[in-house]
């Protein structure tokens, strides 16, 4: 292997432990206490609450193109009844779950990197542990903890919301009342469906977290260091988010749950 | 107006003051950048002590080994006659409480107000304090560094003195008996920085605090130091009152008083 490429792939895993290194610091000391509620409250707000408008309008956007765009292919086939079934499968099994995250890792992801690598490099996380308080669990644990609380609830709201605007779509063209739309939803859905994409979502939300407070909380080279931090933040995750759904999605065909 | 020449001077220590923190034989390196090499520091009880450096001599990393921010490579750091490098995390976050640190950048949390700043140590330790306790607490570190009325501010709204006073205040606020200033006049202009170096000893003769000022600035130095300790190659080379070292004709101390 030539020197370079060797070189990249031994940085390559230098980062992977260095990760799993954080990731097993973050189990430790978020079991301990003392537990940083007020904190966690205020993280969950700004990260459920506050990305709640951008991902609510990219749901329904989502929705009603995926309804849209389907619709012809449908038509040919005589299978325009099966609208409602095939948006409701696409968007709560992989499409919602999937962008939810992605554009979570975007907001989240950049905004926790950068936060943190600003407060790295001008000293506030030193600052915070000469004051007798553990930077640790203040900054990452209840971050990391509130993506992973926060991630499952944006992704439930977004698939309610992209089904709304798959109805909005389907009554473009046709009239079908909400009860009969949300009854052919349902009438398609199984446990099997909507378990496997609530979890695996617990998981993305935890790597967007846990990514973001690494990149930051280890960022160096002063302001430079907060925009790679930042900018890395949303790229590791993003394809960690791709890589733990490729998982998901082999463990629940093992299990048997697609 | 108010002139240099009729401020009180540093309050002299007492002969027999015990001593607050003690290094012996201190060494700290980074890779091939051997920085303190065997550093010996003694700082009693009511003393301000300013240690002399030129830039990347190593002053910042003695302070910070004394926090315990950083370890040291070897020797001794005994902070209240206890060995820092050997506490755990929580006798150490016990420790810190009653040492105050002022960092160069000042490191006010951004996200925060000057009042949320201040009263961020005081809600970590001192949880039984009512709100009108902590608002007076908090009013009282404001109006000794003279900013009672910037106390809704945030710190992007202050000047770089005003940043500076505002850190003063938070390491204030718990009432330490050890303050650690790095730097503190440091991007200051000349009348700002003289106002900082006034208000070093006024908290010495106000709290009878212990102080380690770390500075290449030589009008905060006349106007802090009961003693000077100057820091060459990584050792302790020379101490002294201002006047003494002024006077020396030694080519390593010489050049700071010109």
């Amino acid at each position: 292997m030539p020197r370079q490429e060797a070189k990249a792939f031994r940085d390559f895993l230098l980062e992977v432990g260095s990760i799993s290194d954080f990731t097993a610091r973050f189990f430790r000391e978020g079991f301990k206490p003392r537990y940083e509620w007020s904190e966690l409250i205020r993280q969950c707000y700004v990260i459920g609450y506050k990305t709640l408008p951008l991902v609510g309008v990219t749901a329904f956007i989502m929705g009603l193109v995926l309804t849209v765009q389907s619709r012809p292919t449908l038509e040919e086939f005589g299978a325009e009844s099966y609208l409602p079934s095939m948006v409701a499968l696409s968007m709560i099994r992989e499409i919602g779950p999937v962008i939810t995250a992605l554009i979570c890792a975007g907001k989240i992801g950049s905004s926790i990197g950068a936060e943190l690598g600003s407060m790295k490099v001008t000293e506030q996380i030193d600052a915070m542990e000469v004051s007798g308080t553990n930077p640790f669990k203040y900054l990452v644990v209840t971050r990391v903890t509130a993506c992973t609380l926060m991630l499952p609830v944006l992704v439930v709201i977004a698939d309610c919301i992209s089904l709304y605007a798959a109805y909005i779509g389907v009554n473009f063209k046709d009239v079908v009342s909400l009860d009969l739309f949300f009854s052919k939803v349902f009438d398609s859905l199984v446990f099997g469906d909507v378990l496997p994409a609530m979890i695996k979502t617990y998981f993305f939300g935890f790597a967007i977290g846990i990514i973001g407070c690494y990149k930051g909380y280890n960022s160096t080279k002063g302001t430079e260091g907060v925009g790679i931090a930042a900018n890395s933040a949303v790229v590791v995750s993003s394809l960690v988010v791709f890589i733990l759904d490729l998982i998901a999605v082999q463990i629940a065909d093992i299990l048997g749950l697609t | 107006m108010e002139h240099l020449e009729i401020h009180p001077p540093p309050k002299p220590v007492h002969p027999s003051a015990e001593v607050m923190v003690r290094t012996r034989d201190l060494y700290k390196s980074f890779g091939d950048n051997h920085v303190l090499q065997g550093f010996n520091l003694d700082l009693f009880k009511g003393e301000n002590l300013v240690v002399l450096g030129k830039s990347g001599s190593g002053k910042s990393v003695l302070i910070k080994c004394l926090v315990g921010l950083l370890s040291p490579d070897k020797g001794l750091v005994e902070v209240f006659g206890q060995e820092i490098p050997k506490l755990n995390q929580d006798d150490l976050d016990h420790i810190r409480v009653k040492i105050g640190f002022l960092f160069q950048s000042s490191a006010l949390y951004d996200s925060m107000t000057v009042r949320e700043n201040l009263e961020f140590p005081l809600r970590r330790h001192w949880i039984s304090k009512t709100r009108d306790e902590v608002d007076e607490l908090v009013i009282e570190a404001l109006d000794n560094v003279g900013l009672k009325h910037a106390v809704d501010l945030m710190p992007s709204e202050l000047s770089g003195g005003m940043r500076k006073r505002i850190g003063l205040a938070r390491t204030l606020i718990l009432k330490p008996d050890i303050i650690l200033y790095d730097e503190p006049t440091t991007g200051l202009d000349p009348i700002t920085g003289r106002e900082i170096s006034r208000l070093i000893v006024d908290i010495q003769h106000k709290y009878n605090t212990s102080s380690i000022i770390i500075t290449h600035d030589m009008g905060c130095a006349r106007i802090v130091a009961n003693r000077i300790m100057v820091l060459v190659n990584g050792i302790c080379y020379a101490v002294g009152s201002f006047e003494e070292l002024k006077n020396s004709d030694d080519p390593n101390i010489k050049p700071f008083f010109d």
